[in-house]
């Protein structure tokens, strides 16, 4: 006998259909986000294979070089694929990628799993200690810079972001490093820690500070910091640039709001007015920008890497570049544009919960 | 008064913490038992022997295998015994009897027989980068078997088939691909019939006098003394760090944190040279920088009034003192000084107006324009714009196309190029190596550097693999004297320059022997 739904029944109903609601309403942006997710993913794979396929460079003849006899260039070919039809070779890619498995790097051997499983962290490394310090710095330096608009301190902060846009970072590190390691010797050379320590600190996470914390040896740890300190603040004044410039020019912007003359009006002073009510409400295009910088150094730490001799996924993904090495360089745009799409949703989620505390 | 004590703390807060950071960071120097090379291995591809054949690879392997018999480290052209304590030449001219001397590998098994065979039959069968060499013998994957047999625990033969003499066959027995590895270590890790291949790419199994013991792709490359060698090394161990920046290379050997630094510019290395604790060695090495013409590419380039006016136009004083200060001297002819029979002398220099009068007889109008297609990467780009500027004076506009080296060897294999500057390492010690590249292409069948040229010479062919043939030295040397003159007076190839390869070594570091060969690099003796 069906059930005749009774007041509290209803409201139950009306509560579990609310439930389901909530949840759809939860699921649907998510799976939304998802096939965006999955979309963006696919559209990169194929704008990089068409790149690859478009270059110059014949992975073959990179593998086998120009010695080698008709027989093994024909061999390699064959070995790598290249005799299938372009549409074939895609397909197939993405069919292994889909089970996680990238393939094999030509220019490593290894499988491009396991070498992105290495140098991924090294960058995330650099780049997190990097956007930690740049952020810091930038957003000290914009908020002084602002309150302190026309007077030498503003000129310093405009000229110190001037500086970190226009310098080219490789120099800026070529110059840190002369300067640092070969006169003043306040900081270790290139490469991730010194030999002494390298090889006697077993690889657990390939996080650098977390390996050698975690193996309980003191000096190692500091030389993973020391080690970590001159690229990270070459990349940090880049990334500083962008932040403080930023800060500045959106609280001088705020400054002129109806909101900012009512509180001056009410008898607020200048540092009170910026921390309490301007900082809130700038706080996501703060957000947004520091996102974007710590993005870019995720993909774009190439030269740094290079100087300071650091084996992250920018190098990597360069070198693979140059050897025409294609299944490497696909693995490693995924892998970073992953978490470039990542990072822009987990911002935007920040940035939607900003605005919606926002403080007038 | 308050900005100024808050500004004033800011500093001291800011110089405290500055000491505070450094006072952790002892300037480290390298361990008195290791020893740190600075050099880019990005191009390492695998470390298997019968594989790799990236100048990385090359370099190690001398280190971690032997071979049956090797070049001698001061004169290559010397060939003696390593894993063979003797071996007897067949009478019919085209056998070697090897007796193996009593040898153990790093896992501690002994070499036998059966490595030999497996270790040569396997880098035929894999058919990798270096097989050609080995492919010279007449081994292919079908008859390599019957070749290399056991004669008993102690003994192996070699046979072939290829019309070539024991001489050579030891001289091809040299090459990196001939290293032995071991039988009972490698087989158990092969995989989908690959004969371990896999598992030697980051890994070794030889009887040298290192070991790998770890290598993380462009990252560093350590190698460990090998208990069980003969030899045993006097360091302990070897790191070979990856530096792809050469500023920071250069930074390191300065600061000794490094104790040798390969591959600095020539600029790099003029600031060294008067550098207390470092010394710059000039090592002679066998590469040589030649200009590749097209003859097929178009009328004028196949003409020989042509290439001989490109001799004329080439400033060789001014490209080796003024842009390699150092790294190369004028050389040429296809043999590289120190291989026997090379052609020491240099009959051309740059003379603008006896090009002009070669070009006017050769009917040749002027002016005209060429592609020249050059590797994007320095010194070729300093010696294109070299030779941008000779050319111009005889009328002739050198277009320098710059691309990177897969697609310029690309273009080469299909003969889609006008002019192009490359560079030859030979592959062995013997003169062949480079006489196959140069002076060989009957009918356009082989991988050549003729037929990339599209230089058709059978005679100068038939020269050639008569000179292979020839069991007397000095009837050998005269013959590649002959073929080099040859090629010198008319052919689609210009040679310029052999390189030296300079190696900046920290004064520590003593025995550090080089030879002229790639694969000639030893740090066995090294002591620091």
């Amino acid at each position: 006998m069906p059930q005749r739904a009774t007041p509290d029944n209803a409201d139950m109903t009306n509560s579990r259909q609310r439930n389901s609601w909530r949840e759809l309403s939860f699921v649907w942006p998510l799976s939304k986000w998802l096939w965006s997710f999955a979309l963006t993913l696919f559209g990169l794979a194929l704008v990089t294979f068409a790149m690859t396929r478009l270059s110059p460079i014949d992975p073959a003849l990179q593998l086998v070089g120009d010695h080698a006899s008709q027989s093994t260039y024909q061999q390699a070919r064959l070995e790598l694929g290249l005799d299938q039809p372009l549409p074939v070779q895609f397909f197939r890619y993405v069919e292994t990628a889909l089970s996680g498995n990238f393939g094999q790097s030509i220019s490593t051997g290894q499988p491009v799993a396991k070498d992105i499983a290495r140098t991924f962290p090294a960058t995330i490394e650099l780049a997190t200690a990097a956007i930690i310090l740049g952020a810091s710095v930038g957003l000290a330096l914009g908020i002084t810079a602002a309150m302190r608009q026309g007077t030498w301190v503003d000129g310093l902060a405009r000229f110190v972001s001037l500086f970190g846009y226009s310098v080219p970072i490789f120099w800026l590190g070529l110059l840190m490093l002369l300067l640092f390691y070969a006169r003043l010797h306040w900081a270790p050379g290139p490469g991730r820690a010194d030999v002494v320590f390298q090889y006697t600190v077993k690889s657990v996470t390939g996080f650098a500070l977390i390996d050698t914390w975690i193996s309980g040896k003191a000096g190692a740890f500091r030389d993973a910091l020391a080690h970590l300190a001159l690229p990270a603040i070459v990349l940090a004044f880049h990334a500083l640039a962008a932040i403080s410039r930023l800060t500045r020019a959106a609280i001088l912007t705020e400054l002129g709001q109806e909101y900012v003359t009512t509180a001056r009006a009410k008898g607020a002073n200048l540092r009170r007015i910026v921390f309490i009510h301007i900082l809130p409400n700038i706080s996501g295009t703060l957000l947004t920008v520091i996102a974007l910088s710590y993005a870019s150094l995720l993909e774009g730490a190439v030269l740094t890497e290079t100087v300071f001799a650091w084996p992250g996924i920018g190098r990597y993904l360069t070198t693979a570049m140059f050897a025409g090495d294609m299944p490497a360089i696909l693995g490693a745009t995924l892998v970073v544009g992953a978490s470039f799409v990542l990072l822009n949703a987990m911002t935007d989620l920040g940035v939607a919960r900003l605005e919606s505390g926002k403080k007038r | 008064m308050s900005i100024i004590s808050s500004r004033a703390k800011l500093l001291g807060t800011v110089f405290s913490l500055a000491l505070a950071f450094s006072a952790p960071v002892v300037h480290a120097e390298t361990p008195p038992n290791v020893l740190v090379v600075a050099q880019s291995i990005d191009d390492a591809v695998s470390f298997d022997p019968a594989e790799g054949f990236e100048l990385t690879t090359v370099q190690s392997f001398n280190n971690l295998y032997q071979r049956l018999v090797q070049s001698n480290r001061d004169d290559g052209t010397k060939i003696e015994a390593a894993l063979a304590a003797s071996w007897e030449a067949g009478s019919d001219g085209k056998s070697l009897t090897f007796a193996l001397a009593d040898a153990k590998f790093a896992s501690g098994n002994p070499v036998r027989p059966e490595d030999v065979i497996f270790s040569l039959t396997r880098a035929v069968k894999l058919n990798k980068s270096p097989a050609f060499i080995l492919n010279e013998l007449g081994w292919k994957a079908d008859n390599v078997d019957a070749a290399i047999t056991k004669v008993d625990d102690k003994h192996v033969r070699l046979t072939w088939t290829a019309d070539v003499g024991s001489g050579f066959a030891l001289s091809i027995l040299t090459a990196p691909i001939a290293s032995i590895v071991d039988e009972q270590t490698v087989s158990p890790q092969a995989k989908d019939n690959d004969f371990g291949n896999g598992w030697l790419k980051t890994n070794s199994a030889g009887s040298g006098a290192y070991t790998i013991a770890t290598y993380t792709p462009h990252e560093a490359l350590v190698l460990q003394a090998n208990a069980s060698s003969s030899d045993k090394p006097t360091l302990e161990s070897v790191i070979i760090r990856n530096v792809p920046d050469v500023g920071a290379r250069r930074l390191l050997v300065e600061q000794g944190d490094a104790d040798i630094a390969r591959g600095l510019s020539a600029d790099q290395i003029e600031a060294l040279k008067d550098k207390s604790g470092i010394k710059v060695l000039s090592v002679p090495s066998a590469r040589q920088d030649y200009i590749l013409l097209n003859s097929k590419a178009n009328p004028t380039l196949g003409k020989p009034a042509f290439w001989e006016a490109a001799r004329y136009l080439v400033d060789y004083d001014g490209i080796t003192k003024n842009l390699l200060r150092g790294h190369s001297s004028v050389h040429q002819a296809f043999l590289p000084n120190g291989f026997p029979g090379a052609l020491s002398d240099t009959p051309f220099k740059l003379d603008v107006e006896k090009a002009k009068k070669i070009l006017a007889d050769g009917g040749i109008k002027t002016p005209f324009k060429i592609e020249f297609i050059v590797f994007n990467d320095q010194p070729f780009l300093s010696i294109a714009q070299s030779l941008q500027s000779t050319f111009a004076q005889a009328g002739i506009t050198l277009d320098i196309q710059p691309g990177v080296a897969s697609d310029i060897y690309a273009r080469g294999r299909a003969g889609k190029f006008e002019m192009t500057l490359r560079y030859w390492i030979p592959d062995y010690f013997d003169a062949h190596s480079n006489a196959s590249a140069f002076a060989i292409n009957k009918d356009n069948s082989a991988n050549t550097v003729a037929k990339q040229a599209g230089w058709v010479i059978p005679e100068l062919t038939d020269e050639t693999l008569a000179a292979v043939k020839e069991q007397d030295a000095a009837k050998r040397a005269a013959l590649y004297q002959d073929l080099q003159k040859k090629i010198q007076a008319s052919s689609p190839f210009v040679f310029m320059l052999q390189g030296n390869d300079q190696v900046v070594i920290s004064d520590k570091v003593k025995n550090y022997a080089q030879g002229l060969n790639a694969d000639q690099v030893y740090y066995d003796k090294v002591a620091k």
